[in-house]
């Protein structure tokens, strides 16, 4: 199975320099943090999609059509019942619809979407070794950003000895759908042990073949590839700084807001 | 530029004679009852390859980890005794500070991988030892030259196979030029081909000059070796050369280790010494039966006709068939039946192909193939775990596209190559209850079957132990059992014997033979040869998702041309037994034979 989103790919982007690609990540999820109108998320998401036809991550977007599609349509749903400011549109017992729950509700989904779309758009196009460059240039000790990178590495191998284990349960006529939401929590117990015993024998031979390769022998190791930074990344970082000022503007004027009346 | 495949290799500390030098090495795990080395002490002169074999739990992988002192450094506990390598004691060094003098392969491939390309990986450690851009660019196209993935520079390692993977491991630390290169079970997990991959590296790194210390279950495939370390609870029993090591076949039994088939049949004709090879072995029993050689002519295979006919060899199969087990009954109504069966993973290739294929009650049958032939995937198809993109998987008769999987577990059960897959209950009892608990069978039932598996598999006095401190062999028992309480009519193993030693594994095939013999049908995935030949009565092997051969374990092996091409080679007694003209699966099989005729 594929143990990383990264998609070896030779575009403008996979080509920037790995701390202009966090900055790049930090920068979008600064811009959505700061708006709620969805209006004003609407550029931000035609960037996105154009960062994405540019660098060929549909795949992984198609990976991830579910979680897209689950979080962004139940967020949306949940906050355009739950809202309560406005003009009511409908209004009856426990459901409440006006104006800006439906702009309130599609704002939360949109931002939800973006942020997942964001961090889509940066493991397809960054490798762990990069993220490691990238967050070492911002200061970050060489181990955290080691184990960092690791982290999104392990994580597929985990999902994939969690699905093997829910195989195998199944088989000895385990039904993992019965009862109720706590009752099902439960009942994958015996899944989680064999996933946390799995885990903890495969960090501890993690760890010993890390440390038989030499890690952490100096706490500034080297890099095998240059990452000089070029023209293009001066001129990716001022796009992505003029973005993230202009959404804080958009904010600071309160023009990302939703308005109650 | 040097010659293709030729590496650097750290200048010997030339007042040194040793490269590695292990003095009165006692160490005990933390909460240990008993010392996992004790004693050992043992010296590796520059360039030689030392094989260090026994049983699971003799402390093979402790001595290789206190080799780059992964102990005591990394594992806790008591540590006595002094290791040098180049003739300098290791005392107070750190793990990392040893790396670049004593590389270290390890069994699990998948976990000595961290980098995307493979360019990255081979440079890692060279990273880490502050090596500067232009010596890595140097050191990296010599050190994957070497392990033959020159070209694959800019490969995924997810995306390369086991073998590819575990050359890539060794190449890694050949980047950084050790001098010595620990290899621990490096060939474990991997298929035949992988395997032989990396014993043919094994044997080219040796050839060039590498002091090699190489752990492994197989004796054969440290035949080659200069020295041949036993070890037995943790302290040396036997060390000498492979022809005075491999020649105590009872010892090796004992320790967990498989003998060689070529030294079983010099034993049993009364030869005696050691079979460097089946040339060798050929030779040497010819020259003791000269009678052979006439018998020889008799049954020759004209060299024309080996490539297309398989019947000669077959036809002259030994006389004591009657000691085989009988053939598979009736297919008029089999248990399964799969009907022209095609799948492929979401956005992937063809993972299975048109197969058919029938498994009768009581049947053995071996699946075996390259990883990434489709055994596993088809095994899937039977208990429901996947669902068909064309074709239909019958089971009992019904149709499995309208049963789920939880539905089947009375008809056919699955054991997962990894044991720890399954068992998450506190004790032994809990864990073997739990299938028949789900189906809601009364408590009388239950009990009554818990002690009838649990006596079968030989875990009855282990009632109430943790299942996470068994050994890996009795926990795959007790997965085993598992799913024996349901009773099911067929059982699918995914290489059961998987990092067994020799004992494990006469043990699991006892077991599962026995269980044959009740009436249950066996379905075994396997890479192992002696495997087959020894207990399955019917093999399918699979290639690129097609099945390419669905047949008698006889005609399997005697069809010489099918095993080249699919990479499979057959036991050393078969082998030999083909020199002859006759088809063996076994040493006792080829002896009977060339007694008969000698």
């Amino acid at each position: 199975m594929r143990t990383n989103l990264y998609l070896d790919r030779n575009t403008f982007v996979h080509r920037l320099h790995p701390t202009v690609k966090v900055f790049a990540l930090f920068a979008m999820f600064w811009s959505v943090y700061w708006v709620d109108y969805p209006p004003a998320l609407v550029p931000l998401g035609i960037f996105m999609l154009c960062v994405a036809q540019l660098t060929g991550a549909w795949p992984n977007f198609y990976l991830f059509r579910w979680l897209f599609m689950l979080t962004v349509f139940t967020t949306t749903l949940t906050w355009m019942i739950s809202f309560r400011g406005g003009a009511p549109i409908v209004s009856i017992p426990f459901f409440h619809v006006s104006r800006a729950s439906i702009e309130y509700g599609l704002g939360r989904g949109m931002k939800l979407a973006e942020l997942i779309a964001a961090s889509v758009l940066f493991l397809s196009t960054t490798k762990v070794e990069e993220l490691t460059i990238g967050l070492r240039r911002l200061g970050v000790p060489y181990r955290a950003c080691f184990a960092i990178s690791l982290a999104f590495r392990l994580v597929p191998l985990f999902v994939d000895s969690a699905l093997t284990i829910v195989d195998a349960q199944t088989l000895r006529g385990y039904d993992f759908s019965k009862g109720g939401f706590f009752e099902r929590i439960k009942r994958y117990v015996p899944v989680m042990v064999p996933v946390f015993m799995g885990a903890l024998r495969k960090a501890n031979n993690m760890a010993m073949a890390l440390e038989a390769r030499a890690f952490g022998r100096t706490s500034e190791p080297t890099t095998y590839i240059d990452y000089p930074v070029l023209g293009s990344d001066v001129v990716a970082f001022a796009t992505l700084l003029a973005v993230g000022t202009l959404y804080f503007l958009i904010y600071y004027t309160g023009r990302g807001a939703i308005s109650l009346k | 530029m040097k010659t293709e495949a030729q590496i650097e290799i750290a200048a010997a500390n030339p007042l040194s004679r040793e490269a590695v030098g292990v003095e009165g090495l006692t160490f005990t795990y933390h909460g240990g009852e008993r010392p996992a080395l004790f004693d050992v002490s043992f010296s590796q002169a520059h360039g030689e390859m030392i094989g260090v074999m026994g049983a699971s739990g003799a402390g093979k992988s402790t001595l290789a980890k206190c080799l780059n002192r992964i102990i005591p450094e990394f594992e806790d506990g008591d540590f006595r005794g002094v290791v040098r390598i180049g003739g300098a004691p290791l005392a107070d060094l750190r793990i990392h500070d040893v790396a670049p003098m004593v590389g270290m392969v390890f069994q699990d491939f998948e976990a000595q991988l961290f980098s995307t390309n493979v360019a990255h990986e081979v440079a890692f450690a060279m990273e880490q030892v502050g090596m500067g851009r232009d010596e890595m660019n140097a050191r990296i196209a010599p050190a994957l030259d070497a392990v033959g993935l020159h070209g694959f520079e800019h490969r995924d390692p997810t995306s390369l196979s086991g073998g590819e993977k575990q050359r890539l491991a060794i190449a890694s630390v050949l980047a950084l030029r050790p001098s010595v290169i620990v290899l621990d079970e490096p060939t474990t997990d991997l298929d035949p081909e992988g395997k032989a991959e990396v014993f043919e590296l094994i044997q080219k790194l040796r050839a060039q000059g590498l002091s090699l210390v190489v752990i492994e279950h197989e004796s054969v495939e440290l035949r080659a070796s200069d020295r041949v370390i036993i070890l037995r609870e943790g302290a040396i029993i036997a060390e000498g050369t492979p022809a005075k090591v491999m020649t105590g076949l009872d010892l090796l039994e004992e320790c967990g280790v498989h003998p060689p088939d070529l030294n079983r049949v010099f034993q049993m004709l009364g030869i005696g010494g050691h079979a460097t090879s089946i040339d060798h072995a050929y030779l040497e029993i010819v020259t003791r039966f000269p009678a052979l050689l006439s018998v020889r002519a008799e049954n020759l295979v004209p060299a024309s006709a080996r490539h297309d006919s398989t019947v000669s060899v077959a036809d002259a199969a030994p006389s004591c068939q009657s000691s085989l087990p009988p053939p598979g009954r009736s297919l008029s109504h089999p248990l399964v039946a799969i009907e022209n069966l095609s799948f492929a993973y979401p956005n992937g290739p063809r993972v299975l192909e048109g197969v058919n294929l029938a498994i009768g009650e009581g049947d053995f049958l071996a699946i075996v193939g390259q990883n990434g032939s489709g055994k596993t995937t088809l095994a899937k198809h039977i208990v429901g775990l996947l669902k068909p993109a064309s074709g239909r998987v019958l089971l009992g008769g019904r149709d499995r596209a309208g049963m789920r999987a939880a539905q089947t577990a009375r008809e056919a059960a699955y054991v997962f190559q990894n044991p720890d897959h399954q068992i998450f209950a506190p004790s032994v009892e809990e864990e073997v209850s739990f299938g028949p608990r789900n189906f809601g069978l009364a408590k009388d039932d239950i009990e009554r079957r818990c002690d009838e598996v649990l006596r079968s598999v030989g875990l009855e006095n282990q009632r109430q132990s943790d299942p996470f401190l068994l050994s890996k062999g009795e926990r795959q028992r007790l997965a085993v059992a598992s799913v024996l309480t349901l009773r099911p009519r067929l059982l699918i193993l995914d290489e059961p014997t998987t990092g067994f030693d020799y004992r494990e594994i006469r043990t699991m095939m006892a077991l599962i033979s026995e269980l044959n013999r009740s009436g249950i049908a066996i379905v075994m995935i396997t890479h192992t040869p002696w495997l087959v030949a020894e207990y399955a009565r019917r093999v399918v092997l699979m290639r690129r998702g097609r099945k390419l051969f669905d047949g008698a374990v006889r005609e399997f092996f005697a069809d010489t041309e099918l095993l080249r091409t699919s990479s499979f080679r057959p036991p050393e007694a078969t082998e030999l037994g083909q020199r002859f003209g006759t088809l063996a699966l076994t040493p006792a099989e080829l002896v009977a034979w060339i007694k008969e005729r000698a």
